[in-house]
């Protein structure tokens, strides 16, 4: 084991000396023979030889750090997205006009020329269930559904007129998490990490925590990779069974028998190297050690237990259980480690009011207090630990829910719920380069439509590429014969929220 | 001395070669000139913008008087032309390509060499149909080299680039390296143990065992792999509900297609077209498939109309992806910025594909129905029944609506609720007092309604009128409380498009209630006759096989006229904002549509299986060799349009593509065999620095192909030199072992049931993919989730991998089998037994070094192995044999995460 440990810093340390240059020369593949690999690595200085192997880091290892190519306001990303999409008008975007003209019929104004998922006919307007008030410095308005983040709203900066045109769960959490409705499009986290690699080698550099049961309504493509090679997908970290599938070794087979397994490959593997030269295999043995590192660190981050009492508490943790509060703890770990994007998904938001768990006085609420200490705990432990600066929080869900209440196919419901919408919606975001205390963009009176700062999805991706690091526009990835983005044709910096 | 002054005058010879050759040289537009237009013109002079309204993608506009009022090109005259002043201009203002780097002079000098020499258009050569190739001469020399008389034709393509690049080809591969190499290509599989026998003795030449693997049963299944890429073929319809679906009847389709050396042409009709053809069988409605893999959105709240749109979009942008390596994505929404294609182009192909009667309800109708035994019987005895007594019109009706229940008219269709709702918009639910339309309904005077529904309880009096609450009463019948029927109703015969008015009462329901839910209406007479036993027998039958349930697989069906789509350009790519009308044609700058082809799928696939669709057969040419070499002729496989990589074996790439069309007649079992009979393809894979220097992507072809096996063939391969891999074809997909908690699928109450017995051990073709969370270990693999048509899998290498191969109890299982194995070659020299499993799995000697590293393995896990605690080890064994298989299990886990194990040699 030692020995390819020091073969592979030995690699580390070549590609710390060609930073400049991302290609390495050298011209000892002939001189290989039968020995080992890395006191010829080692000999191969970058300009001894004229026979040039091209090999990249990204050769060796695709998942090779990379600087972004502007100064970057953050290292990580934390997003949090509420799937089922939560309610805006119970939470943040505080609307005494609504009170005013609850059960009253919605003007027929309002529904002309709009399509709803379930509304038909014309539905009541429904008064915001929770009761708001301001708060902080900022005099931010949260509802009473979120005692404890009210607390840290200073922190934070509130979109409270995103739009989007998707109005059914799947399409719209693709279009949220990849720029386009349909499939076949990169994730966010697949950008980013291909952008720019992972910080950690022992540990994925994107990694998906879900909750509520369930994995989002538009599966793994959420946090697929797209046409981007695989190595970019989101590696969904679990709070039962292994963290990471296979990630236990086989009964009887224990640590330190493990490493002589990789060990013994990696020496045959140095051999068929020497007889085929295909650096590949290089590659492969990289890859292999880097297994074996991760099948140590994983659990060990994964394992929340060693957290001292106070962290516990601060958080609500649900130990053995697999809950928001546990994912928020486990993100904090993460982005501590150098996991460049963490993304949460917790899953039950979808308040239509058909049943007591999803209306909104009921199943939403306790939704609500499922991820009010847990994500408040978050911003405050990023901060205490002077993470929050290198770190971006985003919260937010696939779309909003209508200032009426649900009439689903026009029957009266029997509990209080209301259906999707995409006219306006609220989103927040924490951390590095963000403005912080404020709040951008206005709803109309009964929190149908946004009227002052809009904002697209398109313009959250630019804003959170922009704060990596990236000009979202130039950010491309060549395929079918032309450059793809993120943000495909669109997109704008909400620089009206950042520092 | 002597040595400098030689290269000196060399260099000086070769630089007035070329400096002459250049003068006299006349430019290639494809070659010199389009590269420059779309490296720094086209973006704006191109499909998406024109500016000054000038553009650059066709010729016509090229030359055609801009705003400026003149022409920007002037044929012959370069000085007067406004394109070269531009890119000449100082003016950063006025001086193109606009805020951006200007041209350099050699760039500068080929355009203006170009308009002098009169501006010849010349088309992209991928757009020209392919020509009988001139075969090069046989590069003098390397027969010797080769060590054979005879050079394929194939070789003479390579060897010329070879010999431009100053490179040679490597010698031919270790023999039984050559072995496992073939074998692994054609059937995904290491050889038999027959086979190696046979071909260590030399009792089986080259081309025989070409044959033979060509003939093995598991060629198609390996072959099938690659094309469910391209399909999207998955056992699920995807989206959010993502539930299951009855389509693997179409993979088996592909299997025995392959197995048959379906020739490629008929492969694409059938799977295109195969309902169309004349009096189509089961197996070529099941080839239409194809088309019905795509996803299919059961999500509450979605409008079927939009998916029904995504899903035409989706076969228009898959069948041009699969047959003609073209983006048409690009044109939904605009022009083609780079490609001859028009953004009406797409919406003239998409007629073609818009008329199937596929609507994305929750059913997947329409569907064939596979009837089996007593139900085939009654089939055939109402079949007789209406030949007695029916016009053949009226039995075609009734076998066809037996054999896939069409036309038929969804419940989505109802409008103008009063007292209803679409249940979960889907199903058609009147309550109480309920009423609603369904217009423009044509039902060809037929006496009798089918219809489709489930109720949950009794006594609901429906009517169904004309026109209205007041029209004519057409047909009057009680719902009562039933599980899923179809029912067939006395309707009164009407002769004209008309509105159906449907109304339901049932006082003892609650407001609000649905009555009942029905699917969807259909309309046909009664099956005529004498009202004898006998004729009421047939009705029985008709009525069971309305509502047995026999297999069913969704196919492609074609609207009959009276629920033809008119299909519109869509402003912007928005599917709700309509522009022109269009009809079906295919785009102009392709091979040219011929009058007597219909205008429907059929004809598509003609066109496109015509010798001069310049596309479909380098398009396959080019798939194919890349799954033989691990890159294609042209790299860029998704794109072979101007965007392409320039293909540096387009002379090969065209000779393959006219063998295939006209020597082999689209058999791609004769193009496989051709290919893998050069010695391009026999040659060593091992890189020398010279080699890794000149040509790291092997683009010129100086060695063998050597990269990572895919998903399926690592696990099929690690079961099969296990002896755990089952021979079984066909059938329902399994599910073997995966680890607990993988499906979470929301609104489904369907789980991965673990498979039984040998179901366990089948090859991963036969694997179940649920789209919204596939099978663990192929997707670590670089498999894809089949949600969209996917034309490579990037091949990548990461710890995930390792972790499966290492960890994964399948392949633990396999480790466990290979123990075994060398326990029984010898339970007390590891060096023997290792070396000689090793052989077993690769089919060479392990080397010394090699040997070394794993008995040491051996005997460390001998002392750290925990045996005890491995539940596949029996205890009944006498300690030594278990400790010694224990440590075989160990190095049998290495010998299967081993490079060379799963790269192909």
């Amino acid at each position: 084991m030692k020995g390819l440990d020091k073969l592979l810093s030995e690699l580390e340390l070549q590609q710390l000396q060609k930073q400049t240059r991302r290609h390495f020369l050298m011209d000892c593949v002939s001189k290989m023979g039968g020995l080992a690999l890395f006191p010829l690595l080692n000999a191969c200085q970058p300009d001894s030889g004229k026979h040039s192997l091209n090999l990249s880091e990204r050769d060796l290892n695709p998942l090779a750090s990379l600087a972004p190519p502007f100064i970057p306001k953050v290292k990580s990303v934390i997003y949090l997205h509420m799937a089922g999409a939560p309610s805006q008008l119970e939470l943040f975007d505080y609307k005494p006009e609504l009170v005013k003209y609850n059960n009253q019929p919605c003007p027929e104004s309002m529904l002309e020329g709009r399509k709803f998922a379930f509304i038909r006919g014309v539905p009541n307007l429904l008064g915001p269930v929770a009761k708001f008030q301001q708060h902080g410095q900022s005099g931010a308005w949260v509802s009473d559904f979120l005692p404890h983040f009210s607390k840290i709203v200073d922190e934070v900066a509130f979109l409270k007129a995103v739009h989007t045109d998707q109005f059914n769960h799947g399409p719209a959490q693709l279009f949220m998490h990849t720029g386009s409705p349909r499939l076949g499009r990169p994730s966010l986290g697949s950008w980013v990490t291909y952008g720019l690699g992972t910080e950690n080698q022992n540990l994925p550099g994107f990694v998906v925590l879900t909750s509520g049961g369930k994995t989002p309504d538009a599966g793994k493509s959420v946090w697929g990779s797209g046409f981007l090679p695989s190595v970019y997908q989101g590696v969904q970290c679990r709070s039962k069974g292994d963290p990471v599938l296979y990630l236990n070794d086989p009964e009887g087979i224990n640590r330190s028998l493990k490493g002589k397994i990789i060990n013994a490959i990696n020496q045959v593997n140095k051999e068929e190297f020497a007889a085929v030269g295909d650096p590949e295999i290089l590659a492969r043995i990289n890859q292999y050690e880097m297994a074996y590192r991760m099948q140590l660190d994983v659990p060990e981050i994964m394992n929340i237990n060693d957290e001292p009492d106070y962290i516990h508490e601060l958080y609500g943790t649900l130990p053995g259980e697999e809950a928001f509060a546990n994912n928020c703890l486990l993100a904090r770990k993460l982005v501590e480690k150098g996991v460049r994007f963490v993304q949460l998904y917790d899953w039950g938001w979808d308040s239509h009011g058909t049943e007591k768990d999803t209306a909104l006085d009921l199943g939403f609420r306790n939704k609500c207090r499922e991820i009010d200490r847990p994500m408040s705990a978050l911003i405050l432990d990023l901060k205490q630990r002077g993470l929050l600066e290198d770190t971006l929080v985003v919260w937010g869900g696939e779309f909003g829910r209508t200032p009426m209440q649900e009439n689903r196919e026009g029957k009266t419901m029997g509990f209080k719920g209301r259906d999707h919408h995409v006219d306006a919606f609220t989103m927040w975001m924490a951390g590095g380069g963000i403005k912080k205390g404020t709040s951008f963009g206005k709803t109309d009176d009964l929190g149908f439509s946004g009227i002052e700062g809009r904002v697209s999805v398109h313009d959250i991706h630019a804003t959170i590429l922009h704060l990596l690091g990236f000009d979202h526009e130039k950010f491309t990835y060549d395929f079918q014969g032309r450059p793809f983005r993120l943000t495909d044709v669109e997109g704008e910096i909400i620089k009206e929220i950042l520092v | 001395m002597k040595n400098i002054l030689f290269i000196l005058s060399s260099i000086l010879l070769i630089v007035l070669i070329i400096f002459f050759s250049r003068k006299e040289e006349t430019v290639g537009f494809s070659t010199d000139v389009k590269p420059i237009l779309n490296k720094h013109c086209i973006s704006c002079h191109g499909g998406v913008k024109k500016n000054g309204g000038f553009s650059l993608l066709f010729e016509n506009e090229a030359f055609a008087v801009n705003d400026s009022g003149f022409p920007a090109i002037i044929k012959g005259n370069p000085n007067q032309s406004e394109l070269i002043k531009r890119v000449l201009e100082h003016d950063p203002e006025l001086r193109m390509p606009y805020n951006r780097p200007a041209l350099t002079q050699d760039e500068i000098d080929i355009l203006k060499k170009w308009i002098k020499q009169g501006a010849k258009w010349g088309e992209h050569w991928a757009y020209v149909p392919v020509q009988e190739a001139k075969i090069p001469q046989t590069v003098k020399g390397f027969e010797k080299q080769i060590g054979e008389s005879e050079v394929h034709i194939l070789d003479k393509f390579v060897f010329q680039n070879l010999m431009s690049q100053g490179l040679k080809p490597s010698h031919e591969a270790d023999h039984m390296q050559l072995l496992r190499r073939l074998s692994l290509d054609i059937t995904g599989l290491p050889p038999s143990k027959d086979l190696v026998d046979k071909w260590k003795a030399d009792q089986i030449n080259y081309e025989h065992l070409v044959d033979h693997l060509l003939d093995s049963p598991t060629y198609g299944e390996k072959w099938a792999s690659w094309w469910l890429d391209l399909a999207r073929y998955a056992d699920t319809k995807g989206y959010e509900r993502d539930q299951s679906r009855t389509i693997w009847p179409y993979r088996d389709w592909v299997i025995k297609a392959f197995n048959q050396d379906m020739p490629f042409d008929q492969f694409t009709m059938e799977q295109l077209a195969g309902d169309l053809l004349p009096n189509p069988t089961h197996d070529q409605f099941i080839a239409t498939a194809f088309h019905r893999n795509t996803m299919n959105n059961d999500e509450g709240g979605t409008e079927d109309e939009e998916f029904r749109v995504a899903a035409v979009l989706d076969r228009v942008n898959t069948t041009y992806e699969v047959w003609q390596s073209t983006t048409m994505a690009c044109v939904q929404c605009h022009s083609h910025p780079y490609d001859p294609f028009v953004h009406e182009d797409f919406f003239r192909s998409m007629a073609f594909f818009n008329n199937s009667r596929d609507e994305d309800t929750t059913d997947e109708e329409p569907k064939i129905r596979l009837y089996e035994t007593d139900d085939e019987l009654k089939l055939h005895q109402i079949r007789s029944w209406l030949q007695e007594n029916a016009v053949s019109e009226q039995t075609k009706a009734y076998m066809e609506f037996l054999t896939f229940q069409e036309p038929k008219y969804h419940a989505h269709l109802a409008t103008d609720f009063i007292n209803g709702e679409l249940i979960d918009t889907k199903w058609l639910g009147l309550w109480p007092k309920g009423s609603a339309y369904l217009k423009n309904v044509y039902t060809g005077g037929a006496d009798r309604m089918l219809l489709n529904y489930w109720s949950s309880y009794d006594g609901t009096k429906m009517t169904i009128r004309k026109g209205g609450p007041q029209g004519d009463v057409l047909s009057e019948f009680t719902i009562d409380r039933t599980g899923a029927i179809t029912r067939s109703i006395p309707f009164k015969p009407i002769f004209e498009k008309v509105d159906l008015y449907i109304h339901a009462e049932n006082p003892g329901l609650a407001a609000q209630q649905s009555t009942a839910a029905i699917s969807w209406f259909a309309f046909i007479s009664e099956i005529p006759g004498d009202q004898s036993d006998a004729h009421q027998k047939v009705k029985d039958s008709f009525h069971d096989l309305l509502n047995n349930r026999p297999l069913t697989v969704p196919i492609m069906i074609e609207n009959p006229s009276f629920m033809q789509r008119q299909t519109h350009v869509f402003e912007r790519g928005n599917w709700m904002l309509h522009g022109e009308e269009v009809q079906a044609i295919t785009p102009e700058s392709l091979n040219p549509w011929k009058e007597e082809w219909p205008q429907n799928r059929m004809g598509f696939g003609l066109w496109l299986t015509d010798k001069d669709n310049p596309l479909t057969a380098r398009t396959a040419v080019n798939r194919i060799w890349d799954q033989l070499f691990g890159s294609g002729l042209v790299s860029t496989l998704e794109d072979m349009g101007t965007q392409s990589d320039p293909p540096v074996q387009k002379e090969l790439l065209d000779y393959l593509a006219w063998e295939l069309m006209h020597t082999h007649q689209w058999s791609l079992k004769a193009l496989i065999k051709e290919i893998v009979l050069s010695h391009t393809y026999r040659q060593a894979s091992s890189i020398s620095p010279q080699q890794m220097a000149m040509d790291p992507e092997n683009r010129w072809l100086a060695r063998g192909p050597r990269f990572r096996l895919g998903a399926e063939t690592i696990r099929d391969q690690a079961l099969f030199v296990a002896g755990l891999l089952s021979d079984k074809m066909y059938g329902k997909s399994v599910m073997p072992p995966q680890p607990d908690g993988i499906w979470q699928t929301v609104y489904s109450g369907e789980y991965w049931k673990e498979s039984e017995g040998e179901d366990r051990f089948r090859r991963g073709i036969y694997t179940y993919l649920k789209r919204t969370s596939p099978y663990p270990s192929f997707i670590s693999f670089d498999a894809g989730s089949r949600e969209v048509c996917q034309g490579k899998r990037i091949v990548t290498n990461t710890p995930l991998q390792a972790l499966v191969t290492l960890n994964d109890p399948v392949f633990f299982e396999a480790a466990v089998a290979l123990g075994k194995k060398m326990l029984d070659v010898n339970p007390t020299d590891p060096g023997k037994a290792i070396a000689e499993v090793y052989e077993q799995m690769l089919f060479q000697k392990l080397s010394l070094e090699k040997q070394k590293a794993l008995v040491r393995l051996y005997e460390e896990a001998l002392d750290e192995f925990d045996y005890e605690k491995s539940p596949l080890l029996p205890s009944d064994l006498p300690l030594a044999q278990r400790k010694s298989w224990g440590a075989y299990t160990v190095v049998g886990n290495a010998l299967l995460n081993l490079d060379e194990f799963l790269t192909k040699p």
